[in-house]
């Protein structure tokens, strides 16, 4: 009988592997790709190290004044951290900034809570702390109900309103926007009806023409001598505007839901909230998800437009502290570049939640 | 029969299922035309004929998946009309199995047969899980119980399927093509239980071309074409002596290849 003896492995051709290898297939496989690499290249090569020498190794780091700021080669970070506290939390009483602390810690608990709480208390515990996070938030910053310093909107700011007015949004948008959307396609003739004006309404007019209506318009309608807060009718606004676009969203979820699974549904004599809420709703959120976050980073960043009703957030305390007279010496960059980190950070960080979430609620190919 | 079954009331002669000249019409389309059908406590029925002659849609009218325009339907003493209430009684009296499984996919194959028994009957958890457990060993795959749908072969997800309606305990099981989406050597091992279901006394109405599943288990098989009820009979005459041409042809071309 012959025997079979395999072969000794040969090591790879120096062109298909290792780092000569590597560049060779995904810099230089052509010519058109080689010239697009040198060209990418030399552009790098051009901009880069003058980036890299003014944003850190020629900057500014350490001062309180803008006289600190020796280097002109370098950005004057120093203008940052002097307004650091206004650009993280307005006017807020320095002594009270804990509570907006608190505020904070407490959203990504109730964000968290979800994963952390086991399964029986998720929806008993999880779901009503989350709805309840924007009242209890509020109350919280306003001091008043727990017997703390009044603090009036007026001093809310920074980049902590940004982050409040947004999440505060779209937990109230969550289920709004899931019932309009319900509505909308309702056989029902009234419901479908209200609930598609209002969706095509808050999504075709511009965010910023929203804004105008809700703090110079919306007042025209309160009864004679009633003030209603304006960051409240800011947060109205925005939440209405939110639900508009996630009712779309949600109706693209609901129609990616097979047919049949409502007839199992309903052929197991399930009412039909239990079904909505049983058996299409989680279907449907694992759906959205992408679109959601999507839509919740666009609600994010729009929430900069409001420097032009005149609410103090990042990007108007930014403009605020850029036109101080004590430091008149041109430090944009460095105020929108520190406005545009931030706001990176953080949609970035949801980015990486979104996936998460996506990967927990995929159950079709779990194995 | 089992002792369960002869528990629960039904009209005084036997019959669950009353069908009185049902129509139905998808806008202009005549669906359903004059179909009349009365089954028996126990009864188990095939449904046969060529697609779109209405069988589905007959079957699906007994639950209320579909709506239909004139005639009525008396479904274990409760008459089907316009009301919530009433349909959803009719619901939890009948168990209907689909071609597609139709499982939940967000939930484990355990949660899937517990969400009918805990929401709709108001069972405790605990209770609900052991009737679980209990089906599911009668479908022979107790061990799948913590997994998901899509990780179940089709055969699998339909036995699950059957699993998921005999937890509500129905007094009739509705099948709508349930091996017409399976590989051929899944098909047996979902007839099996469905043998095994007619067999302990289940009232059933199958709609299947599964022929040999008719002789063996079927009280009558009807013939539907065109949206009415062509012919019906025992299987023995239904299959040998078959009285229109239409069904005539009908057995020559599923029975020859």
């Amino acid at each position: 009988m012959r025997e079979f003896k395999p072969q000794d492995a040969l090591p790879a051709p120096i062109e298909s592997a290792g780092l000569v290898g590597w560049v060779r297939q995904n810099l230089f496989p052509n010519v058109g790709s080689s010239i697009a690499t040198i060209v990418i290249f030399a552009f790098l090569a051009a901009v880069v190290p003058d980036m890299v020498s003014w944003l850190f190794i020629e900057a500014n780091w350490t001062g309180t004044t803008q006289e600190d700021c020796t280097n002109d080669e370098g950005a004057c970070w120093v203008f940052v951290s002097a307004w650091m506290q206004q650009l993280m939390y307005g006017s807020y009483p320095v002594d009270e900034v804990w509570r907006v602390h608190l505020g904070l810690i407490s959203l990504a608990a109730v964000i968290a809570a979800p994963y952390a709480l086991p399964k029986a208390l998720r929806n008993k515990v999880g779901v009503p702390l989350f709805l309840l996070y924007p009242f209890i938030c509020a109350a919280l910053l306003d001091g008043r109900t727990f017997g703390l310093e009044f603090v009036s909107t007026d001093y809310w700011g920074g980049f902590s309103l940004n982050i409040f007015l947004a999440a505060a949004s779209i937990i109230i948008a969550f289920p709004l926007s899931f019932l309009w959307a319900l509505g909308r396609r309702s056989d029902m003739p009234f419901i479908r009806s209200v609930c598609v004006i209002l969706i095509e309404f808050f999504r075709g007019v511009p965010v910023l023409a929203l804004f105008f209506m809700g703090s110079v318009m919306l007042p025209l309608f309160f009864p004679e001598g009633t003030n209603v807060d304006k960051l409240l009718r800011v947060w109205i606004v925005l939440i209405l505007f939110m639900s508009g676009y996630m009712a779309e969203v949600f109706r693209g979820g609901f129609q990616a839901i097979p047919s049949g699974q409502y007839e199992a549904a309903d052929s197991l004599g399930l009412s039909y909230w239990q079904k909505t809420l049983l058996v299409i709703f989680p279907q449907v959120i694992k759906v959205s998800m992408p679109n959601i976050l999507a839509t919740f980073v666009m609600l994010f960043k729009n929430t900069t437009f409001l420097l032009i009703i005149g609410i103090f957030e990042i990007l108007s305390t930014t403009q605020t502290a850029l036109s101080n007279s004590n430091w008149l010496g041109g430090h944009a960059p460095e105020g929108y570049l520190f406005v545009a980190f931030v706001f990176w950070v953080c949609c970035f960080g949801m980015s990486m939640i979104s996936t998460n979430i996506e990967r927990k609620l995929d159950t079709s190919h779990r194995n | 029969m089992t002792t369960e079954n002869l528990a629960t009331s039904s009209s005084a002669d036997g019959d669950v299922i009353e069908i009185k000249d049902l129509n139905k019409w998808y806008g202009n389309f005549h669906v359903l035309k004059n179909i009349n059908l009365t089954v028996k406590k126990g009864e188990r029925i095939v449904v046969c004929g060529p697609s779109g002659s209405g069988k589905s849609t007959m079957i699906r009218c007994i639950n209320r998946l579909e709506q239909f325009q004139r005639g009525s339907l008396v479904v274990n003493g409760v008459e089907m009309i316009e009301d919530v209430k009433n349909i959803e009684t009719i619901r939890r009296e009948v168990g209907m199995v689909f071609q597609h499984f139709n499982l939940f996919p967000h939930l484990t194959i355990l949660e899937n047969l517990t969400l009918g028994p805990i929401w709709v009957q108001k069972k405790p958890k605990e209770e609900a899980e052991e009737i679980a457990m209990k089906y599911l060993s009668r479908v022979k795959i107790p061990d799948q119980a913590n997994k998901f749908p899509g990780q179940l072969s089709g055969g699998q997800q339909q036995r699950v399927a059957i699993a998921r309606s005999l937890c509500m305990n129905p007094q009739i099981m509705l099948f709508d093509e349930p091996t017409s989406a399976l590989d051929p050597e899944m098909i047996k091992e979902v007839l099996d239980v469905m043998v095994e279901l007619a067999e302990e006394g289940m009232t059933m109405i199958c709609v299947t071309h599964e022929m040999g599943f008719a002789k063996k288990v079927a009280d009558r098989v009807i013939f539907m074409d065109g949206g009415e009820i062509v012919e019906q009979n025992t299987p023995d005459v239904f299959f040998d002596h078959p009285e229109t041409d239409r069904l005539q042809l009908f057995l020559s071309q599923i029975l020859d290849h």
